[in-house]
């Protein structure tokens, strides 16, 4: 019953950990009595289908989890930011998107040798807290708006969850925007460079990586439209992600440490010491800023957690090719 | 919001409430003999008092806290099972429980 164990893992992981296993070992020979008695009403084992629609009625792991916590910390300003559900889960990723903040503002002042003062932190660690908890509340928001679709399964049970069409929708209307502006930006330097487009333009070195990106966020939207017409293709969205955000770290890489200038002064235009400060900080703002460390590792993030979706969806691929059917392996 | 939806919540609410206290007694009631958890819940739903494990596990988990149960995991058809049962404290707060359970029933069909 590797559906089950997998439920039951994603519920432990909300649980207590002091009671935990307790918990689940109960909750386990729970949900196995109800199991075993569906299935022998039905006089044949579940198809991976039924046991899904079972646990999709027993409800989602973080909402089971909650009804057993004690310790429903909460974050509120006389109305709900952030619900016991998801608080636990903040935590952890404010815990740590702080510390690698911290690490990283300590690295870069050292690097540049400029001494450590508290004030340095104050601006990074305030964005990475309000970032955090805007994006925080917004998921509490859809939690609540929208109660019913499970919104973080876990690997094993992802491939039996359709994808919504609503949200193939919103990724297709946000990558379509990207498309737009990237595609418009050689002709329209200004939605990048804004004023300074008059005195600036995009280098030649641009160029390298230009045409790798816009087909990275073209497969992006291909992606999206697949899945909204076949929200049933569960096995896209793992697959294609990982192999898009696995192409994009080479390409990002070579933008960030390979290319010397992405940004020179446009045809015409007289050199000067404030023109060349100009040439920098917009080269600085590019490789660093829009475009830079922060999207290399998001990427690679990505490509490593979407690598992990996809094996569930391998493996069935595997059980289908030798012939078995989804049920044998309960 | 339409007002039916506000007032269908606001039944669900008080239903709920009416209902919280009802259970706890129901599920006392039923543990005067020993039961695992799947077996008190399906004889509560017989019962017409059906409980979801979400909130008949952390009940039960509440009440043994409180010292009124007491719990044993045993191997029973070849699974390990938890089996409650009420504890000494849990039968004479059961006791006294009930009496007042009957007495304000009896109040309220003297009101109703």
């Amino acid at each position: 019953m590797d559906i089950l164990e997998s439920y039951l893992r994603a519920v432990k992981r909300c649980l207590p950990r002091a009671q935990s296993d307790d918990i689940i070992k109960e909750l386990s020979d729970d949900l196995r009595s109800q199991i075993d008695e569906q299935q022998a009403a039905l006089g044949r084992p579940f198809s991976d289908k039924e046991m899904m629609a079972f646990f999709k009625r027993h409800g989602d792991p973080m909402t089971v989890a909650r009804r057993y916590r004690q310790d429903h910390h909460s974050l509120s300003l006389g109305w709900e930011l952030i619900g016991p559900e998801l608080f636990p889960t903040y935590l952890m990723f404010l815990g740590f998107n702080l510390t690698l903040t911290i690490a990283s503002v300590v690295v870069v002042l050292l690097l540049i040798h400029v001494p450590i003062t508290g004030q340095a932190f104050v601006v990074p660690v305030l964005a990475q807290i309000i970032c955090l908890t805007v994006v925080f509340t917004i998921l509490n928001l859809i939690r609540r708006k929208f109660p019913q679709p499970w919104y973080y399964p876990p690997a094993e049970l992802a491939p039996m969850l359709p994808i919504s069409r609503w949200y193939s929708l919103a990724g297709l209307i946000m990558w379509g925007m990207v498309a737009i502006w990237w595609i418009a930006l050689p002709h329209f330097p200004r939605l990048i460079l804004g004023p300074g487009a008059a005195v600036l333009k995009l280098a030649s070195t641009w160029h390298r990586f230009y045409v790798p990106m816009l087909l990275l966020v073209l497969a992006s939207i291909s992606q999206r439209i697949l899945n909204l017409v076949h929200p049933t293709w569960t096995w896209v969205v793992p697959v294609m992600r990982m192999l898009i955000n696995a192409a994009a770290v080479p390409i990002l890489y070579v933008l960030m440490f390979k290319s010397p200038t992405l940004v020179v002064l446009a045809d015409g235009i007289q050199s000067t010491p404030h023109y060349e400060q100009l040439v920098e900080n917009f080269n600085g703002m590019i490789r660093w800023g829009i475009l830079g460390p922060w999207l290399w590792m998001y990427a690679g993030i990505s490509a490593i957690v979407y690598a992990w979706y996809s094996i569930p969806h391998l493996r069935r691929l595997i059980r289908r090719t030798r012939g078995e059917s989804p049920a044998a392996s309960f | 919001m339409s007002p039916g939806n506000t007032n269908h919540d606001l039944f669900e609410n008080l239903r709920l409430e009416l209902r919280r206290g009802s259970l706890i007694l129901a599920v006392m009631a039923s543990l005067q003999t020993e039961q695992y958890g799947y077996t008190l819940r399906k004889a509560l739903t017989d019962h017409g008092m059906p409980i979801d494990e979400g909130t008949l596990y952390p009940l039960l988990r509440r009440l043994e806290t409180q010292g009124l149960l007491v719990s044993e995991w045993r191997e029973e058809e070849k699974r390990n099972k938890r089996f409650y049962r009420l504890s000494e404290d849990g039968k004479t707060i059961f006791k006294q429980l009930l009496a007042e359970w009957k007495s304000m029933n009896s109040s309220l069909n003297g009101i109703l």
